[in-house]
């Protein structure tokens, strides 16, 4: 099979797996959106102020609970299963890729949603363009998230404290993604050119999947 | 013909701990090998050894022809079939989607894997998710996949526990299968008698090391 | 063990020197004697800078070499390169409190970059810690140093692109109104820090080499189990 055919059938069943578990649309996204309704009851709930932070907490909560989306595939990976795909010649650069693929399409799926739900609850003022800006920046950021917890869940597998962990890696190295989708709403909605802030998550998103398929091998076989 | 393994003087450390010592192991085509030890002794990870999947420390061999330090072994890695203790199934698929999706990474039509069930008496359960099976069910799952795939050197670690007559003689017919086609066993288990009643030449591991059956 | 008895001999001297300077060189006129803290902070950052990076170049080199030392290079510039990042971090805040008003200044893209820095290390050394295998550890945070190294100019260009589209909100002092015997001050500071960098990563890595050395010879992993004692099973 192909290099993008082992990819895609990888991304395929982790995607198979992922709607018959659940996991994210059931858990992590209603455990969001709690949280998108607890922040304002903190706030003093004043509506001026709601709108105003409206897609900054958007972006937090997105990049917070999008890591736990991005770290239950390799969650569910065992060391048999992990062995066998060794074992059938799967090259660890399309398991990454793969693993990319369908964790992307997941974390964009659940901050679209996350992204409604903070619409009807706070209500923000924006135009047509920042929507749109907003859902580009999505894709790109769940992109960017999927890589970096896909690294981050393989580097952590098998040990006792590894979401903590894991969470730990990826927040901090998640600024760029995060200062880039939040820049690129605003600076639509500002009419200051949004092309510098898409080409930083761009940047990113390829920086970390250059990294990724170089160090696909020795990441494989850290976790056996 | 080239041995299906040939190791010399091999050592395997894990975790810092030396596990296996001088391990000399030859494999010749056709050939079933049995390995008999208690807990502990080296089993697993001399059949992970085998399987290219745990890298050596000390020595040098070759399996399938490929040197274990060597760049080539995702190649014969293919040709590597292996049951370990745990079923390696995806547990939220069912059992024709595991095989199906194990023979279109292995580059084979996907719709052999229903008749591979089927020679292993599972044709009814084909649409039962693997987390719904039982044990003994994956086990022979797991044996269909060894049908599908046919390797050139099948490894069976513990193999056997938990498997009804029916499914041993699976087991046997799949060993048989193997080495018909040229290829080569290891079969390792703590069970000498059960060893030794299916395998042609029978070593004994203990302390990480080889030696003759007693 | 002289050698590193040299170095820190030469570290202390180096150290105490450029703080000689920076508590006898004239203060700034704007900052005052805040100004002073400048001598800390800004060799602290640099070498917070230098340990990261050579974590990352000890991480390449474990990745291409596999050789145990550069392993221990990296963590060991990991470990001293968190302690001067907190150093940095902190002074930074008090120099700010003081100069600007406010200890974090948001759009300040070293500040931020010095910050994730932090945290990039303290998850390193936390993978660290939860790994027992030597190969392992050695791998996994190899990995996780190449990523960083990436992913960390990319923190700095990000909030330094944030900067330029904010407008900076309070007046901040910059190095133009230093006096001469400050800024030479600290350059003097900067060779000090660094040589105590050199120091302290000689007798991090003195310590490592000494603990491999004195490790307890390790038995053979299955010497643990022991035949049972089935006549004894009444006895329990």
């Amino acid at each position: 099979m192909s290099f993008w055919g082992q990819a895609l059938e990888i991304a395929r069943v982790d995607l198979t797996v992922e709607r018959r578990l659940g996991d994210t649309m059931r858990i992590v996204l209603p455990f969001a959106v709690v949280a998108l309704i607890v922040i304002p009851l903190a706030l003093g709930s004043q509506r001026s102020i709601v709108q105003a932070i409206a897609t900054g907490v958007f972006w937090a909560l997105g990049v917070l609970f999008g890591m736990q989306v991005a770290l239950r595939q390799s969650a569910a990976d065992t060391p048999e299963r992990r062995d066998l795909q060794a074992l059938l010649g799967v090259d660890p650069a399309a398991r990454f890729v793969g693993r990319v693929i369908s964790g992307s399409i997941l974390m964009t799926a659940f901050l679209l949603v996350l992204a409604l739900a903070m619409a009807l609850f706070y209500a923000p003022r924006l135009s047509a363009g920042g929507w749109g800006a907003l859902a580009l920046s999505t894709l790109l950021l769940g992109v960017g998230l999927s890589e970096l917890g896909t690294v981050a869940g393989e580097v952590t597998t098998g040990l006792r404290s590894r979401t903590a962990l894991a969470s730990l890696i990826v927040a901090p190295l998640a600024l760029p993604l995060i200062v880039g989708a939040s820049q690129s709403v605003e600076a639509l909605e500002r009419d200051t050119g949004i092309l510098p802030w898409i080409l930083l998550l761009v940047a990113s998103d390829l920086a970390l999947a250059v990294i990724g398929v170089a160090l696909a091998k020795p990441l494989e076989e850290a976790t056996r | 013909m080239e041995a299906i393994v040939d190791l010399i003087g091999v050592g395997v450390s894990l975790g810092g701990r030396p596990v296996l010592r001088d391990i000399d192991l030859s494999l010749a085509s056709g050939e079933v090998l049995g390995v008999v030890g208690p807990n502990g002794s080296g089993k697993t990870t001399l059949i992970r050894t085998l399987a290219t999947l745990t890298s050596i420390d000390v020595g040098h061999g070759s399996v399938l022809g490929a040197p274990l330090a060597g760049n080539q072994l995702r190649e014969v890695r293919r040709r590597i079939g292996l049951i370990g203790h745990q079923p390696s199934l995806i547990q939220e698929l069912t059992l024709n989607e595991n095989l199906a999706h194990v023979a279109k990474l292995s580059g084979l039509d996907p719709g052999r894997a229903l008749r591979a069930l089927e020679i292993v008496g599972l044709e009814d359960a084909a649409d039962r998710r693997a987390d719904a099976c039982s044990f003994g069910m994956r086990r022979r799952a797991e044996i269909a996949r060894l049908l599908l795939t046919k390797p050139d050197l099948l490894l069976l670690d513990e193999a056997s526990s938990g498997l009804d007559d029916a499914a041993n003689g699976l087991i046997r017919a799949l060993m048989g299968s193997t080495t018909g086609r040229g290829g080569g066993v290891v079969m390792v288990s703590h069970d000498a008698a059960m060893i030794t009643e299916l395998t042609e030449t029978v070593l004994s591991i203990e302390s990480g090391r080889l030696g003759a059956a007693r | 063990m002289t050698r590193v008895r040299l170095l820190m001999s030469a570290a202390a001297i180096a150290v105490a020197l450029g703080l000689w300077f920076a508590l006898t060189a004239p203060p700034d006129r704007l900052q005052g004697e805040y100004s002073r803290l400048i001598n800390i902070h800004v060799p602290s950052l640099w070498l917070a800078f230098l340990a990261f990076a050579v974590t990352a170049f000890g991480s390449v080199l474990w990745l291409v070499r596999k050789s145990h030392r550069w392993d221990r290079l990296a963590a060991a510039s990991a470990e001293v390169g968190v302690l001067f990042t907190g150093i940095g971090l902190f002074t930074g805040m008090v120099w700010g409190q003081a100069v600007w008003g406010t200890p974090w200044d948001w759009q300040d893209p070293r500040l931020m970059s010095t910050a994730v820095m932090f945290f990039v290390y303290l998850g390193y050394l936390a993978l660290r810690n939860a790994i027992d295998d030597p190969l392992v550890r050695a791998r996994r945070s190899a990995i996780l140093g190449v990523v960083a190294v990436v992913q960390v100019p990319l923190v700095y260009f990000s909030v330094n692109m944030f900067r330029t589209l904010h407008q900076t909100q309070s007046f901040r002092p910059d190095g133009s109104t230093m006096p001469r015997e400050m800024v030479v001050a600290m350059l003097i500071n900067l060779a000090a820090f660094t040589v105590l960098y050199v120091a302290l990563m000689a007798a991090r890595l003195e310590m490592a080499r000494l603990e491999d050395a004195a490790s307890p010879q390790v038995g053979l992993a299955g010497d643990a189990v022991r035949p049972p004692r089935l006549s004894e099973v009444e006895d329990v």
